[in-house]
């Protein structure tokens, strides 16, 4: 049976694809000069939609690796997923391309003369750094890792439908060259995802660092990636397709959405707990700025990526029911783009504002780092009395409230539809490519009789 | 022991063959006592009418005051009963209250679930229960009639015929 994408689902997404090019146009015409709002949207969905296909790619790996069954019957899914990460190699290529040749300031250490002595930029820590945060690196490394990546899974799909054409149900050989790609994927997905999470989103806080981002960022990805499944799952199902894929599926990736929404929440816990305890100035200043300026995210984040899943599918039935599951799925994925908003927003912020030469900006993303404080000093000291008299009076009243920097707008959530709506054309389009699935796949009859 | 009941009943080689006997002691209003298998059978417990368990119920209960045990108990020792300065942390430390709770309420809860788990089967140390077949706990499954509620007869031939490999009676 083979998924055909009506017109009526193309124009849908089309029109939604529409939605974010004009909320795009909007952000960048009432943007500031470096248009840090506009590329701060970009960077905020391509990371995120780019992860999300990453982890599809690395969960279908996983399950290839360790003989899994239970997926089979809809594994042209995630095999259309992770293709996105052909998508994926353009929208990085964008970001690499506009960081190395300084068309935005989303990065604090890719300002001119960052890493050089006696250069007014100059910063000591950044400099530091420079052998891993660095245009280079940045384009090249995530175009390389990209690379192989989109190679590996456009392998594992190409034997997929090569397996459905010319294999049958006791043919093992196309499973066996599938299962060395998918093994190699495993390390490379492992280490290189923490990688591009350092160089693509923990680099915006320059300063900063922790050795838990990778994990939670990953974490994130991979929810997400559950919740999506589920809802293209339940899309196709209501088009009258996938009526092998039963509930027993839906129970499954219902506790995978379920387990690792407390994964994300362990880590990010973890990591918030550490630092509190730690109460070093330098790892601090990440949470006191997003718990000071960001109070209301920061709690919605909790609130609907832990409470929420956890509390509603927690019950055996709730899992179940496509109601409780879609509702929950479609909860967390919005909960984990705010997550990434959280991630990314608050830098950028500081980062433009310094490249803008305002002030307070400036002070901001200094003033926690109290090793520095002598360089800062310095450094202050052509701000005038003045200016310094605004921080502290601004420092008492929280930052002023920005629409699309303190909290998403109207334009952040257009933009994201938009990005929603290019991620499902491509998926759809991918599953409709190929038949949805595969009769020959040694596994599908485990599959279809999976049970939980 | 109080009571003894004589049963009769037939040992299978298979799951899939249990399966179809069950079913079809349903549709022959063949009232099964109980069903042994060495594993759970996928499948098994709507056929012979038993209800979803429980027991996660009172999980969440014993998990739920184990939450409350460890948070109320950490936050009264520390605000009320000694206040004590760790690592200049407020006397309040909720973060650092975190895994403590975690960890009562996985123990609460897993203790608790044994305990009633073992209470209404009646398991436990020094408890000694009737088993009606060693080969039960191995690889045989096994369906089992109460001689009081059926008619033996119809139930050896109903085994038989099920294919059962073994058919025996029993007192126990």
């Amino acid at each position: 049976m083979t998924y055909d994408l009506t017109s009526k689902t193309r124009i849908t997404l089309i029109a939604g694809m529409l939605v974010g090019l004009l909320c795009l146009a909007f952000v960048w015409m009432g943007d500031d000069s470096f248009h840090t709002r506009f590329w701060g949207n970009i960077l905020h969905n391509a990371t995120f939609f780019t992860g999300i296909g990453l982890m599809a790619a690395f969960f279908m790996s996983v399950s290839i690796t360790a003989w899994a069954g239970w997926y089979v019957a809809f594994k042209r899914v995630w095999e259309a997923m992770s293709l996105f990460l052909i998508v994926g190699c353009v929208l990085i290529l964008i970001l690499g391309l506009a960081t190395f040749f300084d068309l935005h300031h989303l990065y604090h250490w890719n300002m001119e003369g960052i890493a050089e002595v006696g250069n007014p930029n100059y910063d000591r820590i950044i400099a530091g750094k420079a052998g891993f945060l660095n245009k280079g690196v940045y384009l090249i490394g995530s175009m390389v890792l990209m690379a192989i990546w989109t190679f590996i899974v456009i392998r594992i799909r190409a034997l997929s439908i090569a397996e459905e054409k010319h294999g049958s149900l006791n043919d093992f050989s196309y499973h066996y060259s599938m299962r060395k790609y998918a093994a190699a994927f495993l390390p490379l997905a492992g280490f290189g995802s923490a990688f591009v999470v350092w160089q693509w989103i923990m680099s915006i806080d320059a300063h900063w660092y922790s050795t838990m981002f990778a994990w939670y960022t990953g974490a994130s990805w991979f929810v997400s990636m559950i919740a999506l499944t589920i809802m293209i799952l339940l899309f196709l199902k209501s088009q009258g397709f996938y009526q092998n894929v039963s509930v027993e599926h839906f129970h499954d990736l219902g506790k995978f959405l379920f387990a690792f929404s407390i994964f994300w929440t362990y880590v990010w816990f973890s990591q918030y707990m550490l630092i509190w305890y730690a109460n070093v100035g330098e790892e601090t200043i990440y949470f006191r700025e997003r718990v000071d300026n960001y109070p209301a995210l920061f709690w919605i984040n909790i609130l609907i990526n832990f409470i929420a899943p956890f509390f509603i599918l927690m019950r055996n039935d709730t899992k179940r029911k496509m109601g409780s599951l879609g509702f929950v799925a479609g909860l967390v994925l919005v909960g984990h783009w705010i997550d990434f908003f959280l991630m990314i927003r608050p830098g950028i912020r500081h980062t433009a504002h310094e490249a803008l030469g305002h002030g307070h900006g400036h002070g901001d993303a200094h003033g926690g780092h109290g090793h520095e404080a002598a360089h800062d000093v310095a450094h202050g000291a052509g701000h005038g009395a003045h200016e310094a008299a605004h921080e502290v009076a601004h420092h008492a009243s929280g930052l002023p409230f920005e629409l699309g920097f303190t909290f998403p707008g109207i334009l952040e959530f257009g933009t994201f539809i938009g990005f929603l709506c290019l991620f499902l054309y491509f998926v759809l389009n991918r599953v409709a490519s190929a038949s949805l699935s595969s009769d020959t796949d040694p596994y599908i009859q485990e599959s279809i009789h999976h049970h939980t | 022991m109080a009571h003894t009941k004589d049963i009769v009943y037939g040992l299978y080689n298979d799951e899939e063959d249990l399966l179809r006997a069950v079913k079809k002691a349903n549709e022959d209003h063949l009232e099964i006592m109980d069903v042994y298998t060495p594993f759970p059978v996928h499948g098994l417990d709507p056929l012979i009418g038993l209800s979803e368990s429980r027991l996660h119920i009172a999980g969440f209960i014993y998990g739920a005051i184990g939450t409350l045990t460890a948070f109320g108990g950490m936050s009264w020792i520390f605000t009320r009963d000694w206040p004590q300065i760790f690592g200049g942390k407020p006397h309040w430390p909720v973060p650092a209250f975190i895994p403590i709770t975690f960890e009562l309420t996985v123990l609460f809860a897993s203790i608790g679930m044994v305990v009633t788990f073992y209470v209404i089967n009646g398991l436990g140390p020094g408890v000694v229960n009737p088993t009606i077949d060693l080969r039960i706990t191995d690889d045989k499954f096994c369906i089992a009639f109460d001689k009081s509620e059926v008619n033996a007869g119809k139930a050896e031939s109903f085994l038989r015929s099920s294919g059962a490999s073994e058919v025996h009676s029993k007192t126990i």
